[in-house]
């Protein structure tokens, strides 16, 4: 579960808060569109789940981790349970893709065969296997795309998190992405998608949280949380 | 190769560097054992000497001198008494009285009988000696020792600080290497780290590279090292107790190679051990000094 009380993010030597007094609560194993224009906050709010940062104010809590109290210790175990797909893809420009892919299996101790078997799994899933042997900056923009997606997806997080996952993926490709969140979500998984991407969130009505100027848009009667539902119920 | 889970270092300059502090500490070194070794050598072979002067115009000086020779002799803890010949003496005071002429004299002047009374422990020379020929005079080489001690101490000290100086410039070297190449791989520390890698994974593989870097730049230090050392070893070997074999005129490879391999017997057995030991200090030294770096860097990540 994911839970926010009176979040405020204000980034070193930026004036004014990103993120103010944020309360919502995203219960373990659903599905949220993150929503809002350019500027509205959503790559921030992601940089706080991801652990990227900690709240200037309020309370964050993360699969049961206060995270605003938590010791280093503590958030690198949280971060190895937290899968995250980047706009910028973030892969290591020296390493393989399938290094890249099998590294939170390796971080987590599994074994060699075990991340073999599971990398080339989720690479294959993505129709990436082929290119298991190459460094990203040889790939196109869907490839890496594809390969930050398996990198998130192995070993089946319990958060998801995906800053415009599909931005470079061909519409097919997008709608078995999406089949894949629904998957991970029937699984227990909690899943966050930010996009611009308005004819995917008709595809796949959701409740979303719609962020504008680094507060909640609007307010879900039906868990309370700031937000709206992006089928317009 | 084993799974990356964490980015390496990047610095091809560090084995350099490593290298070149290596060949700097293992002069200091030899610098230091030497000195040690002379100073050590020469202090105790003053503190059991004692150095008796009878001048030449004692009377009946043969035979107080022989009464004096049987009763240091008899003197607890002296093993030996050696009488100088006037030979010996006039080529021990050549240098301060003048031209040896050529009969082998010194021209005018009569020699003393010199005594050297070799002991262990302290006997109180003096007394026994004042008591059986009173003209005589004691020189007691112990002094000297003791201000060849002082000078020896000093000059170690000085050696101990040039190495700790080395050792520190090398310490700052590696740590400003490390973070150079920590800075330029930032955004893939910073992935492995958002993905839950620990700050000792990340700095134990950076840190072991490091290690390794700096064993290989320490062993090429010291390859580079060896002729210096035998070299300035060959020039040192006449001040030296234990000269050992001389050292043969290289003229082939082969008698290069063996006259090398006489100097390394000249060597004190610490001083080989403390060289062979530096790659391994170099390696300890980059590797703890890359943790530290790169752990201290990790704490600016939430």
């Amino acid at each position: 579960m994911i839970r926010l009380l009176n979040v405020s993010m204000m980034p070193p030597g930026v004036g004014q808060p990103v993120l103010r007094n944020l309360t919502l609560t995203v219960p373990q194993g659903e599905f949220r569109w993150l929503l809002g224009p350019s500027g509205a906050g959503k790559s921030s709010l992601l940089r706080l789940l991801t652990l990227e940062t900690r709240p200037s104010a309020g309370q964050m809590d993360l699969l049961g981790v206060s995270v605003s109290q938590a010791s280093r210790a503590t958030l690198r175990n949280l971060r190895r349970r937290i899968g995250f797909v980047p706009q910028d893809y973030r892969l290591i420009g020296e390493w393989t893709v399938f290094d890249n892919v099998a590294l939170p299996l390796r971080l987590r101790g599994a074994s060699e065969r075990d991340t073999r078997r599971e990398a080339f799994a989720v690479l294959e899933w993505l129709d990436v296997a082929h290119l298991a042997d190459k460094r990203p900056g040889t790939l196109s923009g869907g490839e890496q795309q594809r390969a930050a997606i398996a990198r998130a997806l192995i070993g089946r997080p319990e958060v998801l998190l995906a800053d415009e996952p599909t931005n470079a993926l061909e519409d097919a490709q997008a709608r078995r992405l999406l089949a894949t969140f629904q998957e991970l979500v029937d699984m227990g998984t909690t899943v966050i998608v930010a996009t611009h991407n308005e004819a995917l969130v008709r595809e796949a009505p959701a409740t979303s949280i719609v962020l504008q100027d680094g507060t909640l848009a609007g307010a879900d009667p039906q868990d309370g949380i700031a937000a709206r539902r992006s089928d317009g119920t | 190769m084993s799974a990356p889970v964490s980015p390496g270092l990047r610095s091809g300059s560090l084995p350099l560097l490593v290298a070149l502090m290596t060949l700097l500490a293992g002069l200091s070194l030899a610098g230091l054992t030497g000195v040690q070794t002379l100073a050590e050598g020469w202090a105790g072979a003053a503190r059991n000497a004692t150095t008796i002067e009878i001048p030449s115009d004692t009377p009946q000086l043969e035979d107080r001198t022989r009464a004096l020779i049987q009763t240091l002799n008899k003197t607890p803890d002296v093993t030996t008494v050696r009488e100088l010949s006037p030979q010996q003496v006039q080529t021990l005071l050549a240098p301060w009285l003048g031209q040896v002429s050529d009969s082998g004299h010194l021209t005018g002047l009569s020699l003393p009988v010199v005594l050297i009374v070799a002991h262990t422990g302290t006997p109180d020379l003096g007394k026994v000696v004042h008591e059986a020929l009173p003209e005589a005079v004691v020189e007691e080489d112990r002094r000297w020792g003791e201000r060849l001690n002082g000078l020896g101490s000093s000059l170690v000290a000085c050696a101990w600080l040039a190495v700790s100086l080395i050792a520190a410039i090398a310490v700052l070297s590696v740590g400003m290497t490390v973070r150079r190449s920590v800075m330029a791989q930032r955004k893939a520390v910073e992935i492995v780290h958002f993905l839950g890698a620990g700050d000792v994974t990340i700095s134990s593989r950076i840190a072991g590279r490091a290690a390794l870097l700096s064993l290989a730049g320490g062993l090429a230090g010291l390859f580079f090292l060896s002729p210096v050392i035998t070299m300035l070893a060959r020039k040192l070997a006449p001040f030296s107790h234990d000269a050992g074999p001389a050292a043969l005129p290289a003229t082939t490879w082969q008698t290069m190679l063996a006259s090398w391999w006489n100097t390394l017997h000249v060597l004190p057995r610490l001083l080989l051990e403390e060289l062979g030991a530096l790659p391994l200090i170099a390696a300890c030294l980059g590797w703890l000094t890359a943790q530290t770096v790169v752990l201290v860097w990790l704490r600016r990540l939430p």
